[in-house]
């Protein structure tokens, strides 16, 4: 859209600051406000005419600082009817800033009412930096139509962006029963997306609503458990797994402890190879002098002795 | 009494027919047109695709096309089994691809992305193949079926595909064809000069997966009806339970449809039954996930198997074969039992022998395909 170059300089409470546009609002740096107190301001804010007044476009953070300073504001006039060219603007604006995904997030629920889905990826997406068709445009899709708190959730870091699209298949109910994982832990990306997806694919499963296996599994109780942030996450995602794949747990935590008992007090690891698609079990060392392999082979000797390789090389097998 | 205007329910979204321009006057390409005529699809748009063009497309979201096609590969092909799990042998011949029905959990999902169902129109040229692979040595046995990359009959009615193949084989005594099929078309019949060198075949299912997870195709019903007419006419039928699908209520499920198999076929009229777990290439499930929103089966225990697909946990695979081969047996089903794709110990664990014990699962299969 147009601009019309008319520089002006207004009082700052003349200005409006409340619209949607300015999706990205952050108050003033101490590095920003010291500038414009030294160097002075040297690039306008941009403001329109509503009819009603003045009102901020872009450059809020400009506009509070000279406010604070009891300074007047140099303003561009743009000419921006809408509020899409608004937002457009208010883009352009902050075209060098960086950006992080609930940026991106907030920038898009911000048009996607005045734009159509297809518009929406074509024209605002690589504004955004993202490319159009791309996972990340994939993921962003999913994630405007989720309502809070979980674009919340995303601009704390507590939940990932890749967690969109099984955020964006859980039916609300469930949702709102995860949400309180999500309340006070900040989910890495691999543990966000494995724990919901878990969870979301143990439902599908059993029918169940997520609140019911949540808390049939225990993990509901997990955060009043007093656990430091990280075991809490790996405790959650420990039971989001055994209640996706609760058959498999069995077995692996069978073969586990047979596994230990086995190996007790030597430096050899005894794995199952491949989720008892087969028996068997495969023994690993690492050695790097002639007496730590004299001393793998005189363990394994008394290992071979021990009781419950059978029973070890046999799980998977018929539960007759 | 089915009107003759109808073409069945499954063929009904073919919306235009695609023809390459090699093959307008083929004699597939005359059949096509004479069974359209007269039909509710009387009118649809023949379209020739010129040479080069690599790529046809349907119009509306729901339509399927009929593509007619000079294919230039190998029509005859080995199945591609692994060497993890043992495969039963088989051989492929290769008539077209893509199926119109929609099964939840089929593998041509991920093959085919389109809705266009191929057919090689070029049949001079298959036969040629066929007449050398299978003319060569005429003590070599084969046992071959169609219904790799589609299904055996689904566009019987149209191309007469399999009443061609029968007609053909009649020549080869060292072939036995089979013909595995979720429709029910038995024209192909009074082609056949031996009844022991074709077995019709079905898939059957647990009702409520064919009820919820098989769209377009013949009911469990009309299967057993039509291999029951088959039987009685002197051929030999094979039944498959491929996929076996672990949903809640399988026992009952599956218990229902073995039972009901004995209301129509005696297991002496059976040549052979094969048990598969479903399985998959990981790829699928997001597909299956997309186009089948209700198929809740795909999220229960699967881990990669020993070939890369996804395969359902051994212990939960068991508990479904031991539970259906102690039924299947208790019917009298016996030798004609194996397993597709299924690895040794499964084999011992389930059936207390493995194909090694008894020369392997190619040549059982070849035995009883045979008829000795
Ligand atoms: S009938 Fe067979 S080929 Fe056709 S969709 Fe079903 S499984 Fe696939």
């Amino acid at each position: 859209m147009p601009t019309t170059p008319a520089l002006r300089t207004l009082a700052a409470d003349e200005i409006r600051t409340g619209g949607d546009h300015l999706f990205w609002t952050a108050d003033p740096s101490e590095t920003l406000s010291e500038s414009l107190r030294r160097t002075g301001q040297t690039a306008p804010v941009l403001v329109r005419d509503t009819g009603d007044g003045p009102e901020l476009v872009a450059g809020r953070a400009r506009l509070l600082a000279l406010r604070a300073l009891g300074r007047p504001v140099l303003v561009l006039m743009v000419d921006a009817p809408a509020d899409l060219d608004a937002g457009l603007l208010y883009l352009a604006d902050n075209a060098a800033r960086p950006l992080d995904d609930a940026m991106r997030l907030a920038a898009l629920r911000f048009f996607a009412p005045l734009l159509d889905r297809a518009a929406l990826a074509a024209d605002i997406l690589p504004r955004l930096g993202v490319r159009p068709g791309s996972k990340d445009a994939r993921l962003l899709d999913a994630w405007l139509d989720l309502p809070e708190p979980w674009p919340g959730h995303l601009a704390e870091g507590r939940v990932p962006l890749a967690a969109g699209e099984v955020l964006a298949r859980l039916a609300p109910a469930d949702r709102e029963a995860a949400a309180p994982l999500f309340a006070s832990l900040g989910w890495s990306r691999s543990n966000g997306v494995n724990l919901l997806t878990w969870l979301f694919e143990a439902g599908k499963m059993t029918g169940k609503p997520l609140a019911d296996l949540l808390a049939e599994s225990g993990m509901a109780d997990v955060p009043a458990l007093g656990l430091s942030p990280k075991d809490a996450m790996a405790r959650l995602v420990a039971l989001a797994r055994q209640t996706r794949y609760p058959a498999l747990s069995a077995l692996q935590a069978e073969f586990e402890e047979t596994a230990r008992e086995l190996s007790a007090g030597t430096a050899w690891r005894v794995v199952q190879p491949n989720n008892f698609e087969t028996g068997g079990a495969e023994l690993t060392i690492q050695v790097k002098t002639p007496a730590q392999l004299a001393r793998a082979v005189d363990d394994l000797d008394a290992m071979a002795a021990k009781p419950g390789w059978e029973k070890l090389w046999n799980m998977g097998g018929r539960r007759d | 009494m089915t009107d003759p205007a109808q073409l069945p329910r499954h063929l009904r979204r073919i919306g235009r027919v695609f023809v390459d321009e090699s093959m307008l006057d083929s004699p597939l390409a005359r059949r096509v047109r004479d069974r359209l005529a007269g039909t509710t699809h009387a009118d649809i748009p023949w379209i020739a695709v010129p040479e080069g063009q690599d790529r046809v497309e349907c119009a509306g979201r729901d339509e399927q096309a009929l593509y007619l096609k000079e294919y230039k590969g190998r029509f005859l092909r080995f199945c591609p089994g692994t060497r993890a799990y043992h495969c039963c042998g088989y051989r492929i011949i290769h008539i077209g691809e893509n199926c119109p029905m929609a099964c939840s959990y089929c593998i041509l999902q991920a093959y085919f992305q389109d809705r266009v169902l191929k057919v090689w129109a070029n049949q001079d040229a298959l036969f040629r193949e066929l007449a050398e692979g299978f003319g060569a040595d005429r003590t070599s046995r084969f046992r071959v079926g169609t219904g790799e990359f589609t299904d055996s009959l689904a566009l019987e009615r149209l191309t007469g595909y399999s009443r061609d193949l029968v007609g053909f084989l009649a020549d080869y005594d060292n072939v036995v064809l089979e013909l595995k099929s979720k429709v029910v078309d038995l024209s192909w019949m009074d082609a056949a000069t031996r009844t022991d060198r074709v077995l019709p075949a079905w898939s059957l299912n647990a009702p409520a997966i064919n009820q919820g997870q098989e769209f377009d195709v013949s009911t469990l019903e009309e299967r057993l009806t039509a291999a029951r007419t088959c039987a009685e006419a002197g051929f030999r039928v094979c039944l498959h339970f491929d996929p076996i699908i672990h949903f809640p209520g399988w026992r009952e499920g599956y218990a229902e449809i073995i039972d009901r198999i004995f209301d129509y076929v005696r297991p002496e009229q059976i040549a052979y039954m094969s048990l598969g777990s479903f399985r998959c290439m990981p790829q699928l499930t997001p597909i299956i996930a997309d186009n089948f929103p209700d198929a809740a089966y795909i999220y229960n225990e699967f881990v990669p198997g020993l070939d890369g697909k996804a395969r359902l946990l051994r212990p939960l695979r068991l508990e479904q074969f031991s539970f259906m081969v102690e039924r299947l047996r208790r019917h009298g089903m016996d030798e004609q039992l194996y397993f597709c794709m299924e690895s040794t110990e499964v084999w011992n664990e389930v059936f207390g022998f493995a194909p090694q014990d008894f020369g392997g699962l190619n040549r059982r299969l070849m035995d009883r395909a045979f008829g000795n």
